[in-house]
């Protein structure tokens, strides 16, 4: 048994290290360090560094102009993007419509889509849940018909907590083409270009005051038929397949490590003692949660399988990052009072007070939405009884 | 023994019930919290006719000599309501420090403060992150001018007078002073529950000796039961939040269908609910037992009001997480009420002492 990272793993490790501090675009950086909103502009600059690197196709195979990295590599890559405080990758595109395209889709649909995807070109939103389908994601009623000359569906329906919508230039949706007994039956993967006549992008504004995610609506939305990925009815068996691409990274052990060691920094001034203790068992759980995924990684490195006990990493993964915000909360003490807004307090007055306690209340706020997106933590745990404990 | 509030106590808690039910809607609250008002003048003008800003005020100064029974009762249906309104600070922070002082100006400002004409804010706390309001480090020269920076005014902005705390003469002092006066200038920030609070500078403010409301063991006492006091009515602010949050989840669940059922079915759902509920019984109680304390004056009231703020931050905050999780996307949404207990639990939870600061001063 070996826990240590191999001599080319570490290589690897420092090239990425070095990219971050060298490389990672300086005006973004700035804007993060001041705690200013990143604007879309500079969200397509970080991925467009992150591609003229060849670092875009993180988790695709070589022969699409991927990384062909190992599960290991991938892992360190990630960490260390969390620990070096960038903002997560766009998933949409590369992390989850892509692997769904070169797996699924035709000749014609790689060559149009994948480039787009590895260039930042496009960027891609999710259409999954619906106002009356969250959990139970399968009972979604948005209606795909196909036109009398087989040419088109006709898309009419509604998706919400649509991330980012209001930046994006394609939706991937799961739609129903068909009715059937079986609710998973009947459902299409499809992609719909959000220029599209008919489709209308609502902000839902959530509690923190951000904008982040949108009701999108469909009405008589015309889609090209070869905007379908692969066959008609089995969009389901697509989607459950992209959920598996998503596990890793999800436990954000970098992202989270950066918060515990800035969340001592604070305590170590404080004198707090039931801080200190908190911060401490937070540590251990964290500690608990990378060697758990690294267990699991172990596995996929030797040949092996891993099943539904990765939702341990949804679960606690999440719940970990909620609770490095309350104990951020908890060292604001009384200043954590003081609301920001979604737009920082502007820097002519900025309140006296530790400065840390700004955007502490809106991150806790924002962190909520962690144990109920991808699946809530709730039907995580089912997915570990029903296929794990077997019960 | 009775635990039963008494017949004109139960009218009260009817009447405010009625009023917040009736005619606090929470969307024209969102409008108000959005405009440049902190609050609706309306809404206040109605409070002052209602009587409710004369209730914890004496007899004496023209109020109706009610206590923290009366006061526990208002704040729980404000909580459920999530009322922004500004009695914290003027009625109950600042208007029963200076009722309870021997200001000799007392009855003047009261008046004023029970007809809805005058506000005035409590400044109690600094930048310096830490729950001991008796060390200021404001002070007031012997020459009584009064210089230093006040964090967290709540409703800093719309106070037409300040109560100070400060140091003079090496002991505590409390100040009264317009917030007009030369040598005072402030910023006003929102705070995440829907008010504003301000940041205040003093530069060489003169003070009228007359306007020392109160030094030493004196100041401290005022300040030290006014935020007490304040601490009970936020309390129960909070437990009607929580009462919100369990009943809210379970109408929620019992309409909201997945797999095709009300996931109010599911046994897991159930036992959380329950959890809320227990949670919110739990510190019912505990206000209970802190109010009686209180009212009657003993000299374990501040323990008491300790062991209930420390249980209110903790229930108040599982309370609210969970009403937010079993909401789903819902559950973050801006339009529900439910978001936004959760912001005000935060907020009860971080005012006057957090639940770790509360179960050291219980302990001692």
């Amino acid at each position: 048994m070996e826990l240590n990272f191999s001599k080319e793993d570490l290589q690897f490790r420092d090239e990425v290290r070095s990219w971050l501090e060298n490389d990672y675009p300086k005006h973004v950086k700035a804007k993060q360090d001041n705690a200013e909103p990143l604007t879309r502009q500079d969200m397509v600059d970080y991925h467009k560094a992150v591609s003229a690197k060849g670092w875009m196709g993180y988790n695709w195979p070589v022969e699409y102009g991927g990384t062909g990295w190992s599960a290991t590599q991938l892992y360190i890559f990630n960490k260390e993007f969390g620990l070096a405080g960038t903002p997560p990758l766009l998933a949409f595109g590369v992390s989850m419509v892509a692997p769904v395209i070169y797996t699924f889709g035709n000749e014609e649909q790689k060559a149009k889509y994948l480039p787009d995807i590895l260039e930042f070109n496009t960027w891609w939103c999710q259409g999954y849940s619906e106002p009356g389908s969250g959990s139970d994601l399968a009972s979604l009623k948005t209606k795909a018909v196909k036109t009398f000359d087989g040419k088109h569906y006709i898309i009419n329906g509604a998706k919400t907590w649509t991330t980012l919508a209001q930046n994006a230039d394609w939706i991937f949706c799961l739609t129903r083409t068909e009715t059937t007994s079986i609710k998973q039956e009947g459902i299409s993967f499809i992609l719909i270009d959000m220029k599209t006549p008919g489709i209308e992008v609502k902000p839902i504004i959530t509690i923190d005051g951000e904008h982040e995610v949108n009701s999108v609506f469909f009405t008589d939305v015309k889609v090209p038929v070869e905007n379908l990925i692969g066959e008609e009815g089995k969009g389901w068996t697509y989607a459950k397949f992209l959920l598996a691409h998503e596990r890793f990274g999800i436990a954000s052990v970098g992202g989270s490590l950066r918060a515990l060691n800035k969340l001592k920094e604070i305590a170590s001034d404080l004198e707090n003692t039931d801080l200190d203790k908190k911060i401490t068992e937070l540590e251990i759980d964290l500690n608990a949660l990378e060697i758990t995924e690294l267990r699991m990684l172990s596995d996929l490195e030797n040949g092996g399988q891993v099943g539904a006990e990765s939702s341990i990493l949804k679960i606690k993964g999440t719940e970990i990052q909620q609770r490095l915000t309350e104990l951020m909360v908890e060292s604001s003490g009384e200043h954590a009072l003081l609301y920001p807004g979604p737009h920082g307090f502007g820097s002519n007055d900025k309140p006296s007070g530790p400065d840390y306690s700004a955007d502490a209340v809106s991150k806790f706020l924002n962190m909520r939405k962690t144990s109920i997106y991808g699946g809530s933590n709730e039907i995580q745990k089912n997915i570990i009884s029903k296929f794990v404990l077997g019960v | 023994m009775n635990l039963n509030f008494s017949e004109e106590q139960v009218m009260l808690k009817e009447t405010i019930q009625k009023f917040c039910d009736n005619d606090y809607d929470f969307y024209k609250r969102e409008e108000v919290i959005k405009s440049e008002n902190d609050f609706d003048l309306n809404t206040w003008n109605l409070f002052a006719e209602q009587g409710w800003l004369s209730m914890p005020f004496s007899e004496d100064s023209g109020g109706f000599g009610m206590g923290p029974i009366e006061l526990s009762i208002l704040f729980e249906e404000f909580g459920k309501a999530l009322v922004i309104e500004p009695y914290l600070s003027t009625v109950v922070l600042s208007g029963t420090l200076i009722d309870n002082s021997n200001y000799e100006h007392k009855k003047d400002i009261i008046e004023r403060i029970c007809s809805g004409s005058l506000h005035v804010s409590l400044a109690y706390a600094e930048a310096k992150n830490s729950y001991n309001y008796n060390l200021p480090s404001t002070s007031l020269s012997s020459d009584l001018l009064l210089n230093g920076t006040k964090s967290l005014v709540l409703n800093g902005g719309n106070a037409n007078k300040l109560v100070v705390s400060c140091i003079h003469n090496d002991e505590l002092a409390l100040v009264i002073v317009n917030a007009d006066k030369d040598g005072i200038s402030m910023n006003t920030f929102p705070t995440v529950d829907g008010q504003s609070c301000a940041e205040i500078t003093f530069e060489n403010v003169t003070i009228n000796s007359e306007d020392v409301i109160g030094t030493g063991d004196n100041a401290l006492t005022l300040l030290n039961n006014a935020i007490s006091l304040a601490t009970l009515c936020v309390s129960a602010e909070a437990v009607g939040c929580m009462s919100s949050c369990y009943l809210k989840t379970v109408a929620y669940t019992k309409e909201r269908e997945q797999f095709g059922q009300p996931i109010s079915n599911f046994q897991v759902l159930q036992h959380r609910m329950v959890d809320m509920f227990i949670e919110s019984e739990l510190c019912r109680s505990l206000l209970i037992k802190a109010m009686l304390e209180v009212d009657s004056g003993s000299d374990d009231m501040h323990k008491h009001v300790s062991g209930l703020k420390a249980q209110i931050g903790k229930s108040g905050k599982f309370s609210a997480q969970q009403a937010v999780q079993l909401h789903g996307g819902m559950g973050v949404s801006d339009e529900l009420m439910i978001g936004h207990y959760l912001k005000k639990l935060i907020v009860i939870d971080a005012l006057f002492g957090n639940t770790d600061h509360h179960l050291k001063k219980y302990a001692q």
